[in-house]
């Protein structure tokens, strides 16, 4: 029974219209009663795997089979119907609804045309008591955590009879406690005989619950293992495809006064909810200041205070002296403050505009490129080129609309755009998320010339390593707290993940550099 | 007429009956509005599917007679109805086609609608009858009261059944308030209904759990039209008794208006839609009071506007009231635990 | 929601698409009329020639020219046309669904009759004025709707629509009960002063020097979305806010600005209907412009440039609709039904890949 074959996949590829390979040629199998975990960077194809799991995208190669059967599923609604069920990796709740009709939606029970309500409450309570999750059943979504909303996702797809559960990076949003609840959670439906298929790229987390891993990289498996047999460091190779050059940058923390000042920062959401409480810490010229969190935990508030899009509660931040924060962006600007955005296509360019005048866009004021308000468009036309030299931007002319680069060109023209405004503070968020690895590479070392030119720079990056290769200190953040301080020499990424979780804090902890950091202990 | 006469009018029966009147083709296309609203497509072609339905109602019915002239004159009134209602549903299904199949612009493609029922009533109202201002030249027929003699008779409240001349409303308006009712229940207590609402909260989360959003959509804009289109003909086979050019007067506009207004509830939307009936009844009577009825006329819309705003600054005072309040029970957390102090 | 900013894809393709568009907009016209004319050639004529003057020859060898009132009305249908276009186009370009062009045009003609009425001062100072007037009135119109939206988020759709009532109506109450004309025997005001009223350039027409302005508009406004610092900062508000916002941008006071600067060309388009054609103001003031306003815009992709060429073809559509309805049996809204046909193809993203997915399907169909 453990070892019986619940669903197979044989030689899955993917192509998209515009030529992409997403995913090449893939297998793997799916025992009865196994969490069976898929690793890989971002953009390694396990996302599309699961959407092609699911019915929401439909393979260009290759076979799916069901219990030995082979099936097309073409709609989410095939895939239900043989059992299988997907967690999103960001919740697909109705806020507004109550917690039994978000489950039951899609197979409501109903009598005639009339939903029967009574009916609804009954069976969501009886699933959520099988599989031993505690809900209330008339609650209202909105009014939950973030774990219970969790809860309810998985209780959505097994309310429908899924047998096979597909988890696209479930633990992403949750803190370390909830985690915890959901891998024990996800334990007993094993036990209970369903599947469990678990995307990650959270290793130690894949060691401490999976029982066999499936390793991609781009589109393609590069390994299988038992997590007993191997360690964290060969899935992690096995991922990147080299070993990994734990070769940090050369560090430095040059002995002069902090340039930029944040004390005290507090902010509260809209919703309510504590996002940033009281975090202090000083940043040198030429220093970098990495940020750890999980994400959720304020690291996103943090950035977006600081680069004046948010206005603290309490607190401030200082460059030179002067408050930059709560004033605007273009206050802060004016200071010297420039940003990466987290989200590039969201909230870093305008993809249906030229490259030169998403260049321009944080300099369009500066007497450089504009005077008494009119443009000088020969002057932004000459800078553009001038930065697509520097930056080594791939294309054909500087009036490509920039939606057309590819994701680490488009990231270089952000960072050529902010880099051009001689920042004196930089908050760079997210600096290599979905930039190939040799792209990602160049981004790092710019970011590293642009800190020895003499900029304080605040990294916020989901990347451990990327934090811990780069960053002179880092501070941890915990539930918009800092808990705990590090030299980036003394940190690694287990001490770091025990702070991040929760696990460990230290008490009053800040990044001010008048309190160096303790010694790192475990 | 003295301001005494004038409220003493305010407090008959055929008061009552001319707001039941204004209100009803308003509360009807409101309802339809709020249907496609929940489901997330906005619909600003109300005002061209009523104008519509209005005029095939009558010509419609107008064409029955001429067809059937035995039959009787409910029948040829029945036909118009289908003819407007059918006419209205084909208007909105052409907007769906557009929007949900071509991914045409929702608002842009509703003007168009509005623009196309706008051009195409009076056009075909000169090719037909060779007027342009109205159907006068058409014998129509229009759909009939309804006395309900039984209610008629309870005294006091009775007189509010009376109608405008002792026989009691146009059925129109009755099937409007039961309208209220039907569409609270379609939305709260079936499935379609409940779907409905899902998909105009978030389509994604919809589609993940296989319910059809395209389909519902659909269903949605259609439901409006054949809304959007009673309330349409009753403005030609009950309200008045023929087509005239632009007839709707921006009455679609305004439902549009009493959803938000409504802010997206039923008995809020059929409330806003009745509030701007009774604004036009008043705009008529105080005409006789020498108050411009442009005055009138603008308090509708003003009230609106104002709403809008009121809504905005209350949540907007909510918000900072709770991140105030969040604020103090951070601070006296923090006294009572020095720990957390940097 | 589908994007109306424009600025996508090769301008060549759009306006191969556009052309497109007209043609079958205009072939589903002529379809229309073969079915419900008994002359169908002479609407034809009516329509793609009607509007155009004929000139004769006289025995004494002067040239004669005919038709030359309704030449004029083609050129000043045009001229406020484009600025109505105008005033749709640029807070299309920010995203901002304005409907309001007929209210602030109201207001417009209403504020220059204001000043053309009761300033007894030289048409030298008087017509600038009343111009003026006429586009403040249009801009503060426009800026109020943009402001709720900004502060607010006033729902544009809702408030613009609103709006145009209100101006609508305080519109009717001016003429009506302070500025009424008593003598005139229907419900209008005055004759404005003769140093307020435009002179025709052309005898026996209203083309008034106005037939300059509104290209120089255009331009302007060209120049002001592609070579200043708030035109560029209306397009990017226009396709990314977050960005803009990310950026430093003032995005409440672009957006806000964005309408204001329709409501100022609307507020134009009053002046012209005021001083140059009515001369004074009737309480049934032309009231629906605004929306027609929409299909210019959108034959020009909101392309300042393109307006011009969009409203003189849209206003030769409408004087031979005229000519049309005088000389046969087809009525003048057959234009409207023309019109909605072609907003509707305009603004359908994927209209051609889903037809042909259509008729692909039918072929192959499982």
């Amino acid at each position: 029974m453990q070892n019986e074959i619940v669903l197979a996949v044989d030689g899955l590829g993917k192509t998209y219209p515009n030529g992409t390979e997403a995913v090449k040629g893939v297998s793997f199998d799916l025992r009865r009663g196994e969490i069976h975990a898929i690793v890989g960077e971002n953009g390694a194809g396990k996302s599309t795997v699961m959407k092609m799991l699911y019915g929401l995208e439909q393979p260009t190669t290759g076979r799916i089979a069901v219990a030995g059967q082979q099936v097309r599923l073409t709609t989410p609604q095939d895939a239900i119907d043989l059992h299988i069920g997907l967690v999103h990796q960001h919740m697909m709740l109705l806020e507004s609804l109550s917690v039994a009709e978000n489950i039951a939606l899609g197979a409501e029970p109903v009598r005639g045309p009339f939903l029967d309500r009574a009916k609804m409450n009954r069976e969501v309570a009886e699933v959520a008591a099988t599989y031993g999750m505690n809900i209330d059943p008339a609650a209202t979504v909105a009014r939950l955590a973030v774990g219970q909303k969790q809860r309810i996702e998985i209780l959505k797809v097994l309310y429908k009879g899924a047998r096979i559960l597909l988890l696209d990076e479930p633990t992403a949003v949750l803190t370390p406690q909830e985690t915890r609840d959901l891998f024990k959670a996800i334990r007993g439906l094993t036990e209970l005989g369903m599947t469990v298929v678990f995307i990650t790229h959270k290793l130690v987390e894949v060691k401490e619950v999976a029982d066999r891993v499936t390793v991609m990289r781009d589109g393609q498996v590069t390994g299988r293992v038992e997590p007993r047999d191997v360690t964290v460091a060969k899935i992690a190779e096995m991922m990147v495809g080299r070993p990994l050059s734990h070769k940090p940058a050369e560090r430095r923390s040059p002995d002069l006064p902090a340039s930029v000042t944040a004390r005290d920062l507090t902010l509260i959401g809209l919703d309510g909810r504590v996002r940033l409480n009281r975090v202090s810490f000083d940043i040198r010229p030429g220093e970098i200041l990495g940020v750890a969190g999980v994400e959720g935990n304020g690291q996103a508030a943090l950035g977006q205070v600081l680069t004046g899009l948010l206005e603290p509660a309490e607190g401030a931040a200082r460059i030179g002296g002067t408050v930059f924060t709560g004033r605007g962006v273009a206050a802060a600007r004016a200071l010297g403050i420039a940003a990466i955005p987290e989200d590039r296509i969201h909230d870093g360019i305008v993809t249906d505009m030229s490259i030169e005048e998403n260049f321009v866009a944080a300099e369009y004021r500066n007497p450089r490129f504009s005077r008494r308000g009119i443009r000088d468009r020969n002057a932004v036309n000459a800078a553009t080129r001038e930065m697509i030299a520097a930056f080594g931007v791939k294309t054909t002319s500087e009036q490509t609309p920039i939606g057309a680069l590819s994701g680490g060109n488009m990231q270089k023209v952000v960072l050529g755009r902010e880099f051009t405004t001689q920042p004196r503070f930089l908050i760079a968020a997210q600096p290599t998320r979905g930039v190939d690895i040799g792209a990602a590479e160049g981004l790092r070392q710019q970011l590293v010339d642009l800190r020895d030119a003499g900029t304080a720079v605040l990294l916020i990056s989901a990347d451990l390593e990327e934090t811990i290769a780069l960053s002179d200190r880092i501070i941890v953040l915990f539930k918009g707290q800092i808990v705990a301080h590090f030299r980036a020499e003394e940190a690694d990424e287990n001490v770091l993940g025990l702070y991040m979780l929760g696990a460990e804090r230290k008490a009053g902890a800040n990044g001010c550099i008048d309190q160096q950091p303790e010694h790192a202990h475990v | 007429m003295t301001i005494v006469e004038f409220f003493q009018t305010l407090l008959t029966a055929s008061f009552f009956a001319a707001i039941l009147r204004a209100a009803t083709p308003m509360v009807f296309a409101a309802l339809g509005g709020l249907i496609s609203e929940l489901a997330g497509v906005i619909n600003v072609a109300l005002e061209g599917m009523m104008l519509i339905a209005a005029f095939f109602g009558v010509v419609g019915s107008t064409w029955a007679a001429s067809v059937w002239p035995e039959a009787s004159p409910l029948f040829f009134a029945l036909v118009g109805a289908a003819a407007g209602l059918g006419a209205a549903m084909l208007l909105a299904l052409v907007l769906a086609v557009f929007y949900l199949e071509f991914d045409a612009n929702l608002i842009i493609a509703g003007v168009g609608i509005n623009i196309l029922a706008a051009g195409l009533t009076v056009f075909l109202l000169f090719s037909i009858s060779g007027d342009k201002g109205s159907s006068a030249g058409l014998t129509s027929f229009a759909l009939p009261t309804l006395p309900l003699r039984l209610l008629q008779d309870i005294p006091v409240i009775g007189g509010l059944f009376a109608g405008a001349n002792g026989n009691g409303h146009h059925v129109l308006v009755y099937a409007a308030l039961l309208a209220i009712g039907l569409v609270w229940v379609f939305l709260h207590k079936t499935r379609l209904g409940l779907r409905l609402r899902a998909v105009g909260e978030n389509p994604d989360a919809c589609r993940t759990v296989g319910v059809p959003v395209k389909r519902i959509q659909y269903v949605a804009i259609l439901l409006s039209g054949f809304l959007a289109g009673l309330g349409g003909i009753y403005l030609s086979m009950g309200y008045l008794t023929l087509f005239q050019a632009n007839m709707t007067a921006g009455r679609g506009f305004l439902a549009l208006a009493a959803i938000f207004l409504g802010a997206r509830s039923v008995f809020g939307t059929a409330g806003a839609a009745a509030f701007f009936g009774l604004a036009s009844v008043f705009a008529a009577q105080l005409g006789l009071l020498d108050v411009p009825t442009a005055v009138v006329f603008s308090v509708a819309p003003l009230v609106t506007i104002l709403a809008l705003l009121a809504f905005a600054w209350r949540r907007q005072r909510r918000t900072r009231a709770q991140v105030a309040a969040e604020l103090i029970t951070l601070n006296a957390r923090r006294k009572d635990t020095p720990d957390a102090q940097a | 929601m589908s994007s109306i900013a424009g600025g996508q894809g090769s301008v060549l393709q759009e306006v191969i698409k556009t052309l497109v568009v007209i043609v079958i907009g205009l072939l589903i016209g002529m379809v229309i009329v073969l079915f419900i004319s008994e002359e169908p050639t002479k609407v034809f004529d009516a329509i793609l020639t009607g509007p155009l003057p004929s000139a004769s020859t006289l025995d004494d060898g002067t040239v004669r020219w005919r038709g030359m009132t309704r030449f004029g009305t083609f050129l000043e249908d045009s001229i406020t046309l484009a600025l109505v276009g105008l005033a749709v186009a640029i807070p299309f370009r920010a995203q901002q669904f304005s409907l309001g062009a007929d209210g602030q045009m109201f207001l417009g003609a209403l504020a220059s009759a204001v000043v053309s009425i009761y300033l007894p001062l030289p048409g030298i100072v008087l017509i600038p004025l009343a111009f003026l007037a006429a586009v403040i009135a249009g801009f503060a119109w426009g800026w109020l709707p943009g402001v709720m939206k900004a502060r607010a988020g006033a729902n544009e759709i809702v408030t613009t629509l609103m709006l145009n009532v209100i101006a609508i109506q305080f519109f009717i109450y001016c003429v009506t009960f302070l500025m009424l004309d008593r003598q005139a025997g229907f419900i209008v005001t005055p004759f404005f002063q003769d140093a307020a009223i435009l002179n025709p350039l052309i005898h026996r027409t209203n083309v008034t020097w106005m037939i300059a302005v509104a290209p120089l508009v255009c331009l302007l406004a060209y120049l002001f979305l592609s070579r200043t610092n708030m035109g560029y900062e209306l397009r990017v508000v226009g396709q990314n806010p977050a960005f803009g916002r990310r950026m430093g941008m003032p995005v409440d006071r672009t957006v806000a600005l964005s309408m204001a600067l329709g409501g100022a060309a609307a507020g134009m388009a009053g002046f012209h209907i005021a001083n140059a054609i009515l001369k004074r103001l009737p309480s049934d003031f032309p009231a629906g412009l605004g929306f027609e306003g929409i299909v210019v815009a959108l034959l020009a992709r909101n392309d300042p440039r393109l307006i011009l060429p969009a409203a003189l073809f849209y206003g030769y559509l409408r004087a031979g609709a005229q000519v049309m309805e005088r000389t046969t049996d087809v009525s003048r809204e057959m234009v409207l039904v023309v019109q909605a046909i072609i907003i509707l193809l305009i603004v359908s993203e994927n209209l051609l890949p889903r037809l042909g997915q259509w008729i692909g399907l039918g072929r192959s169909a499982r």
